[in-house]
């Protein structure tokens, strides 16, 4: 059916429905919303349809009694057209719920997952290193240079264990609190990517852990992407906080991009997928912004609880 | 409108005010309407005797829009995938609490494999929040079961308060 029959549909039903209201045209208005639904229609475009539909019928009614009729029975119609709405509605609020309860498995998962590799895993070295140094304790001095070398290795070994670690679940996230975490982050960022990295941040209430944790995995994010893709020269990150939301922005100076990222390169979409999944399960809103050379604004603007 | 209204207006597969199994433990009066869904005329007949019920036992002028809703979404797979079925509707306590429950058979082939079915992402209508997990999330009290071959059984209980 095209938008222009369903109009019509809709009109010829509800003008039927409010001269005799009866079951078979409520059924009737259900399936022209189910129909609308499954065309793609919005909520709003089905209520400007509907009004644009009581418009042509108030010019069409006569009489005082024939407008005030019309006005009675529409409630019951809409109401009805609505309803495969609704189901969506109801839909899109339980995937939320999924979504956040799979984040926080995740997260505690990952968190597991560091403390073995860091707690664990370490312990283990520590007592290799214990083991070799008793067991070069007597050898000849050429012996023990060699051993050396294994040394260099297994700290190195575990330098790499301890920056995993760190970067499955920010011990300092948890013990200092988001922008401590937030200075920690940008610095290993800048450090290993060799540009500079800026915070900035102004927060006065407390915050949600989910909350702090998405905005640092945003953020761990959104940075990755400047280092991997963007070719900038400098980055900011500004957290602040009004009275009803948290905004973070994640901003650099580098080669942009005009046209939607997430269709043209599969590694930043991904990124910036799971950045908008992160936004969505927290009922925030993803703002991207940038243009060829001119860098990127990526901001997110989280609503606060009370 | 009234019993006899239907009765005149409709069909005659309406079967009103058969006394429920139910009724012996229940301290209300059970009322229980049978309906045999072949058509679209039939779902007409289904929905307006669970309104008709639902809003005798107390419940809202949305809530009665969502029972609707739901008998139209899982009647209408009895006559799109089993040439027809059955709905019976009816009245049901429990302690304080009253409510309405509605089942929807038919002998149709069945599903296979029921989770997948009630999975989100199953089909185009499923993918969209209606269907059959659609319905699920109007309702309090959701159940299918089926037997491959022997037809598919929905049944759905909402509280009124």
């Amino acid at each position: 059916m095209s938008n222009d029959e369903l109009e019509t549909k809709y009109v010829a039903t509800l003008d039927a429905f409010v001269s005799k209201p009866d079951e078979g045209l409520l059924l009737d208005a259900y399936e022209l919303g189910r129909t609308a639904l499954i065309q793609g229609l919005g909520v709003l475009e089905i209520a400007s349809l509907h009004s644009r539909a009581l418009a042509t019928l108030l010019s069409r009614s006569a009489t005082d009694h024939d407008r005030s009729r019309l006005m009675e029975s529409q409630t019951n119609f809409f109401v009805e057209v609505l309803c495969p709405f609704e189901m969506t509605h109801r839909g899109f609020r339980d995937a939320n719920g999924v979504l956040r309860r799979l984040n926080e498995l995740l997260e505690s998962q990952a968190k597991r997952i560091a403390f073995t590799l860091h707690d664990e895993a370490s312990q283990l070295l520590a007592a290799v290193h214990i083991s070799l140094a008793e067991a070069t304790h007597d050898l000849p001095p050429e012996m023990v240079a060699r051993f050396e070398m294994v040394k260099d290795l297994m700290s190195q070994i575990e330098d790499r264990l301890r920056s995993l670690s760190h970067e499955l679940s920010p011990p300092v996230l948890l013990e200092l609190g988001l922008c401590p975490a937030l200075e920690v982050l940008a610095d290993g960022v800048s450090k290993r990517w060799g540009f500079p990295v800026t915070v900035t941040s102004s927060l006065n209430a407390e915050i949600p852990p989910t909350v702090q944790t998405s905005l640092y995995r945003i953020t761990q994010e959104a940075l990755t992407n400047v280092a991997k893709h963007a070719g900038a020269s400098r980055a900011e990150v500004e957290i602040r906080q009004t009275t009803h939301k948290l905004v973070c922005s994640v901003r650099d100076d580098g080669i942009g991009f005009d046209s939607n990222p997430i269709s043209n390169d599969t590694q930043t979409g991904l990124g910036l997928m799971e950045i908008r999944e992160r936004v969505a399960a927290l009922g925030g809103v993803l703002r991207l912004q940038s243009h060829q050379n001119q860098g990127t604004d990526l901001t997110v603007e989280i609503p606060l609880e009370n | 409108m009234t019993d006899s209204d239907v009765a005149e207006n409709r069909r005659s597969e309406v079967l009103p005010a058969v006394a429920s199994p139910k009724a012996i433990d229940s301290p209300y009066p059970a009322d229980e309407f049978r309906v045999q869904i072949e058509s679209l005329e039939d779902i007409v007949i289904a929905r307006q005797q669970a309104r008709h019920l639902a809003s005798k036992l107390g419940f809202s002028k949305c809530n009665l829009t969502l029972i609707a809703t739901a008998i139209s979404e899982i009647a209408r797979n009895a006559v799109e995938y089993a040439n027809g079925g059955e709905v019976v509707i009816t009245a049901i306590s429990s302690g304080n609490r009253r409510g309405v429950k509605i089942v929807v058979s038919d002998r149709g082939p069945g599903i296979a494999d029921i989770p997948s079915v009630m999975r989100d992402g199953y089909s185009t209508v499923n993918r969209l929040g209606i269907g059959l997990p659609g319905t699920r999330r109007l309702m309090d009290e959701f159940e299918v079961s089926s037997e491959s071959g022997e037809g598919t059984t929905v049944t759905m209980k909402k509280w009124a308060s």
